[in-house]
């Protein structure tokens, strides 16, 4: 940014949002560094809190006037720095665009500003019979927005699909400072679609201040199991036999022992500490298929070598049981003062051969790996333990993540099922695609943002190659000064 | 690193390890009532404990801005139960804020004459507080109060008295003060002290008696010491560690002849239940004797096993969980349980159960903005279930809720959960 | 192989690469020469958009037809663009999977020419639409690039989603060269009830019921108007031309298909009469004939065809209107999900309706959250962009910049969409 005309973009800004919607004074924007990767740091310039549309409207234009990046920023519960400022500038957070417009159960959608916390949709639907699908783990804090710029997964995405599949449309901001609704309450509308290349294009393209979304039927009847296993071998081969046999279940999750004993100081559940992993597996559906699919499931675990399959059906202890499997992340910090959850995705068939190469890794590089996977979509999520105050830890987890990546690739499958490419992933980006797939990708990301003020650094490497943030041609936008600790450690 | 400020780092004593217990993962933020309210990451537990490490770190002075979202921190803890990594958020935001005050930059005094007079000067005397509250009972009486509303009187009034006489229930209780030993009835199953508390000896006398008589019923030889003090959570809150530990050590003494301490304000439960810990002196190990033996009724009656009330309550109530009772103590369902027990009495869930009131000790006299933002919020969500009752288990609580309801009008009945239990054992009707 | 000669196309030459990389030679040769490239597949929805007017050469998928990679127990598949829809279908019931998406004239309509357009039919209440099904994709855009995204697993963010872009783009921003599904298992059975409705006011009241019932229909269909009568055993008996008929299907086990007749037929239960009528091959006959409603651009006579999309709620208010205004059409609706089409008879031409399209139907669609498109027209040349494709759209600057982006030369079907 030009200093010198900062202090009257700062005035602009204030004029629109007054001081209550506002911040500018460092101590209070050091919390807006870093979202929940905290590898990279760097403080944004001002942080607004637009009210409504016409408020992001206009600081979309006011940063175009004075040559200013811009991010959006949802709840900051991001695992790939999606919501670090990498240029500075303005930061527009969402919590204050925060309602939930219309809920309309005959036409299955709802209209829900960005700010919309996940599982506030959820609660605002107790009752109705229907749902919003898509539960990403950190569905109790994280936002719908946040959850359209990276289109968000979660365990029970197996079976309803992930958040693109879940947006009907979308209003957003262009970069011109137009506002565009693209699609809306009803379906198949005429040409490309374009919400399907907004959602999951990660702040990239336009900040979006509205979304149309699909509400699903809940499910009759749940039956709820868990699986457990001597060997995580055998925990992976019956994943591979459930699948294979074409069951879908509506969630398929494994976790290993190492995350078992976190969750189990962490919510005290009953979890066998001495299996090697478990499968937990839900089925859902109409009641009148749900035993016989059950008895299926179970056979097939069991001839897979597991040791029991115990049910969990009654209501309480299934919801317990979701919430160890969701804040499984968070309870590592149980063991570990640092760790790095990684996000590849595999071909099904793959994961145990991919789950005997990350035990592999971890031996090689000296590193404690603990595992928890969306097992039944093969994404994976090992999670790579360290001290970040020791360097050479950092540099062995930093390692031993990217070889993990790497097998995830030779596999056939990609290096991030859910959380984003980020900041963190945008080495990985040359390694998945060719040249021209990046090119292809840079001219599109260019024809809705050509000036490159929208989220800078993100999700694309420059044309030099990897790990270098988009640098945009035409704009001023100042040199970046990052602070990377963590990857400085490992260079 | 750059030091700020000659004086004492606030977060120096802290054990900095419980700062690298947060990895930053983000799911506390919409537990926290400020924020949800604010959406500033600056009034989340993420962001307060990003805050509170970087004044330690030497990262941020220790300015106006820090303190103000430090302070308007409620302590309700909620953060605490969100948390998957277990970060012990109180043992963090509370010492912080107590050296916070001791290291103030002179631009504010810590403890102005509200706290000195009346919350340190008051609140921990019950014998004080109930002639200070006399004028206030008389007033009650002859309707001074509403006429002094009416003719705007009130306002001439500093803003934090005025919410604190706002808060005043409707009618002052008159019963008597209990007696030191109260029999069991049937067969003794266990022999009890019961902690009456300070505010709560003077506001919530009945629920003491309620309390008392249930414990009798279910077979408690009841002990009350006349010589028990307040629990010091008002002045530790408030960042006044010494008196608050001149108070807990003469409870200790009191309470040295009984195997449990029965508690019926989670607010007061949860100061007893973690003495132990906050200061590392000789007497360390009877406040931990005496935080081991702390119980809260619900816990308590549960554990032992309820007998059967038998009154029938014919009534539509929902129950609301007080933070310190829920989120600092784990305590959840054992009220819900006891609830469950009284014939005819219909619980419904509330929304929101596990957001603060507002209340949070002294919140509601020292942020009274957003307090009454809370107060209405819970309030709302009380009016959506359709009961006719609130149930909670915190004189704070009790206090802010009834106080909402009544600016507003409507007529619920707000009550501890024994309060319930008591009449159902009576035979009696709530007066709804 | 192409199922008509393209007679609605300025076609100078038709290229049929044999590979992927030759198709993309072919679009840089046409990216140097500034020569128009229409994409083939099937050719059975040619007559989808305006007419194409630039001289240019026609570019098949035919031969790229092969299954590259199938790993049923991953329940995805990868294959070239130019494989048609039966013969994937039948690689895919070998290992007693399916992709389920009913797309009209399956033996000769191509999985790339049915992304192009968006095809889909009565299963999409149940099983989606082919936007979540296509999990990777590569395609050639308007320079001859060769580009591709997404992947073969199931789950993935990595990168811009061109998969769904690429999702009725109508061959305008690239040539889909192939393609990697997510599949799923054939469902042991399935079944179609029906309810005969008398007014418009009955018929939403029932879909309202069907909307909130607990069971899960695969299917909510809405029939009414001409056409209908013949072999009307299959659609459930004789339809009344002053009567509407819904017609639910569903799919699953034995157990659940039976208990799902038995729910709906108490959640339904009202004066309407309702029956089961299609199970077994009568079911797979009825999805059939109700897929190819509206697609029958290559047969001899075919038909002109108007495709509605609102918010469901507001269908049969669009229904009312169309039965008054075109008494004579027949009409199907893909009613939970708000799609309508409306089909004339062999004697209506564009010019007879264009004014009541014009006038109510395409601002009451807007009104009711959606479109009013020409979906098949035999005399293409005849319709004007607004006609064919309705009002401008806010979103249309985006998508023209979209466009240059992937075709800047402007060479893939040029003057067949809104640009």
């Amino acid at each position: 940014m030009i200093a010198s005309r900062f202090p009257s973009l700062l005035a602009e800004l204030r004029r629109l949002l007054g001081d209550d919607h506002l911040l500018a004074n460092h101590s209070e924007m050091v919390v807006y560094e870093c979202d929940g990767f905290t590898i990279e740091k760097n403080c944004p310039d001002v942080v607004c809190f637009p009210r409504h549309t016409a408020d992001v409207q206009r600081i979309v234009q006011l940063c175009n006037e004075y040559d200013v990046p811009y991010l959006p920023r949802g709840a900051g519960t991001s695992l790939a720095g999606g919501c670090l400022p990498v240029g500075g500038g303005v930061l527009i957070v969402f919590t204050r665009m925060k309602a939930i417009e219309e809920i309309n159960l005959r036409d299955r959608y709802a209209v829900v500003q960005p700010g919309v916390v996940n599982v506030w949709l959820t609660n605002a639907l107790k009752g109705t019979g229907f749902h919003y699908a898509p539960d990403p783990s950190s569905q109790g804090a994280c936002t719908i927005g946040g959850n359209v710029a990276t289109n968000s997964g979660g365990p029970h995405t197996l079976k309803y699909g992930v958040t693109v599949n879940h947006v009907l449309g979308v209003e957003a901001v262009l970069t011109d400072g137009s506002v565009v609704r693209f699609g809306g309450p009803a379906e198949d509308y005429v040409g490309p679609d374009l919400v399907g290349l907004l959602v999951g294009s990660e702040g990239t393209l336009a900040v979006v201040t509205k979304v149309w979304v699909r509400l699903t039927r809940d499910p009759q009847a749940y039956r709820t199991m868990l699986g457990i296993f001597d060997s995580v071998d055998a925990a992976t081969q019956a994943i591979s036999e459930i699948i294979g046999q074409g069951i879908v279940p509506a969630a398929l999750e494994m976790m290993d022992q190492g995350i078992l004993i976190a969750l189990e100081q962490a919510f005290q559940f009953g979890f066998p500490l001495d299996a090697q992993a478990i499968l937990l597996i839900e089925l859902d559906g109409l009641e009148a298929g749900l035993d016989e699919q059950r008895d299926r499931v179970v056979a097939l675990c069991q001839a897979a070598g597991a040791r029991e399959v115990r049910r969990a059906d009654d209501p309480k202890e299934r919801l317990k049981l979701w919430k160890c499997r969701k804040q499984a992340f968070g309870a590592i910090g149980r063991l570990s003062p640092s760790y790095c959850t990684q996000d590849g995705v595999v071909p099904r068939t793959k994961l145990p051969h991919i789950f005997r190469r990350i035990t592999e890794i971890g031996e090689t590089y000296g590193v404690r790996i603990v595992n928890v996977f969306h097992a039944g979509d093969g994404n994976i999520h090992p999670i790579v333990l360290f001290d970040e105050r020791v360097p050479s830890q950092v540099k062995a987890a930093l390692d031993a993540s990217g070889e993990i990546l790497e097998e995830c690739i030779a596999c056939g499958g990609s290096v991030t099922g859910e959380h984003g490419i980020g900041v963190e992933k945008i080495p990985f980006m040359a390694k998945l695609f060719t040249p021209g797939d990046l090119d292809v990708m840079a001219r599109v990301r260019d024809a809705f943002n050509a000036d490159g003020r929208l989220s800078p650094g993100k999700l694309l490497p420059t044309a030099a190659g990897c790990g270098a943030e988009h640098k945009p041609h035409g704009a001023a936008v100042p040199t970046v000064e990052r602070s990377h600790p963590g990857r400085r450690a490992a260079l | 690193m750059h030091a700020f400020s000659a004086k004492p780092n606030p977060g120096a004593g802290i054990d900095y390890e419980l700062f690298l217990d947060c990895v930053h993962c983000g799911l506390c933020t919409a537990s926290c009532p400020t924020y949800v309210v604010t959406g500033n990451e600056n009034d989340s537990p993420r962001g307060r404990i990003y805050l509170m490490r970087s004044v330690t770190d030497g990262r941020l002075p220790l300015n106006n801005q820090v303190r103000e979202h430090l302070e308007l921190c409620l302590d309700c803890r909620a953060c605490e139960t969100a948390c998957p990594s277990g970060v012990q958020y109180g043992k963090l935001i509370e010492p912080f804020r107590i050296a916070m005050d001791q290291a103030h930059d002179g631009d504010r005094a810590p403890h102005d004459w509200f706290h000195k007079y009346v919350l340190f000067g008051l609140f921990p005397h019950p014998k004080r507080l109930r002639w200070a509250l006399l004028p206030a009972k008389l007033a009650q009486r002859f309707g001074i109060l509403r006429g002094m509303e009416k003719l705007g009187l009130m306002r001439m009034l500093p803003q934090r008295l005025r919410q604190l006489v706002y808060t005043l229930p409707e009618k002052l209780p008159s019963e008597p003060a209990l007696p030191e030993f109260l029999p069991a009835i049937g067969r003794r199953r266990a022999r009890v002290a019961l902690f009456t508390g300070c505010v709560n000896d003077v506001m919530f006398r009945h629920t003491n008696w309620a309390t008392a008589r249930v414990l009798q019923q279910n077979g408690c030889d009841v002990i009350v010491p006349r010589d028990q003090a307040c629990c010091g959570a008002i002045h530790f809150h408030a960042g006044a560690s010494d008196p608050a530990r001149r108070l807990v050590d003469a409870n200790v003494k009191s309470f040295a002849e009984v195997d449990r301490v029965i508690v019926n304000v989670a607010g007061c439960g949860a100061m007893l239940k973690d003495i132990g810990h906050h200061w590392h002196d000789d007497a360390a190990a009877d406040r931990t004797a005496l935080a081991a033996k702390t119980r809260d009724i619900n816990e308590f009656l549960d554990e032992l096993g309820l007998i059967q009330p038998e009154g029938e309550i014919n009534l539509t109530a929902t129950y609301h969980d007080a933070c310190h009772l829920g989120h600092a103590q784990k305590i959840r369902e054992q009220p819900r349980k006891l609830l469950a027990t009284i014939p005819g009495l219909k619980l419904v869930d509330l929304p929101e159960t596990e957001l603060c009131c507002g209340a949070a000790g002294t919140y509601n006299l020292t942020q009274p903005e957003m307090s009454a933002i809370l107060s209405r919020r819970k309030l709302d969500n009380i009016l959506s279930t359709g009961a006719r009752a609130v149930l909670t288990a915190n004189a704070g609580c009790l206090l802010q809720i009834a106080r909402e309801a009544r600016v507003r009008r409507e007529p619920l009945w707000i009550a501890h959960p024994i309060d319930l239990l008591d009449l159902s054992y009576r035979k009696e009707k709530p007066p709804v | 192989m192409i199922a008509a000669p393209p007679k609605t196309l300025p076609l100078s030459e038709i290229y049929t690469p044999a590979t992927q990389a030759d198709l993309a030679e072919t679009v840089r040769a046409a990216y140097a020469a500034r020569t128009p490239i229409y994409p083939l597949g099937g050719g059975t929805a040619l007559s989808y958009g305006l007419a194409a007017k630039m001289p240019g050469w026609g570019l098949s998928t035919a031969s790229l037809n092969k299954v590259v990679d199938y790993p049923a127990r991953d329940l995805t598949i990868t294959v070239e663009a130019g494989i048609t829809i039966a013969e994937l279908q039948k690689v895919l019931a070998a290992e007693g999977q399916h992709l389920p998406v009913d797309v009209a004239q399956p033996d000769v309509a191509t999985l790339g020419g049915a992304i192009a357009v968006n095809m889909s039919g009565p299963r999409r209440y149940g099983h989606g639409t082919l936007r979540d099904y296509v999990i990777g994709i590569t395609a050639v855009d308007g320079r001859g690039q060769e580009f591709h995204a997404g992947g073969r697993v199931v789950k993935n963010v990595a990168g811009y989603d061109f998969c769904k872009l690429l999702v009725g783009s109508l061959g305008t921003l690239a040539v889909v060269t192939q393609l990697t599904l997510k599949v799923k298992p054939v469902p042991m059975s399935a079944a179609w009830l029906a309810v005969d409705t008398t007014t418009f006011e009955q018929a939403e009241i029932t879909l309202a019921a069907v909307a909130a019932s607990r069971t899960t229909p695969t299917a909510v269909e809405f029939l009414a108007g001409s056409g209908w009568n013949g072999e009307a055993d299959d659609i459930g008996g004789e339809l009344s031309e002053s009567a509407g008929r819904v017609l639910i299907g569903f799919e699953g086990t034995a157990a659940e298909t039976g208990w799902i007749t038995s729910k709906l037929q108490e959640e339904l239960s009202g004066p309407q009469r309702m029956r089961v009528f299609a199970e077994g091959a009568a079911s797979a006959a009825l999805l059939a004939r109700l897929t190819s409603f509206g697609c029958e651009a290559s047969s001899a006579a075919s038909p002109l065809v108007l495709k509605c999309n609102v918010r469901p709620s507001r269908l049969m208010e669009l229904v009312a209107e169309v039965r008054k205004l075109f008494p004579s059409a027949g009409l199907l609706a893909h009613a939970a999900n708000g799609i309508l089409l409306v089909r004339f008879d062999g004697t209506s031409t564009i010019h007879d309706i264009a004014k009541s399209l014009l006038g109510v139907l395409q601002p009451l669609a807007s009104k009711c959250g959606g479109q009013c498109v020409v979906w098949n027209s035999p005399a293409p040349e005849d319709l004007t962009r607004a006609v064919c494709w309705g009002p401008a759209r806010e979103s249309d600057v985006a998508l023209r910049r979209v466009k240059q982006t992937f075709d800047p030369h402007g060479i893939l079907n040029p003057g067949r969409f809104i640009y």
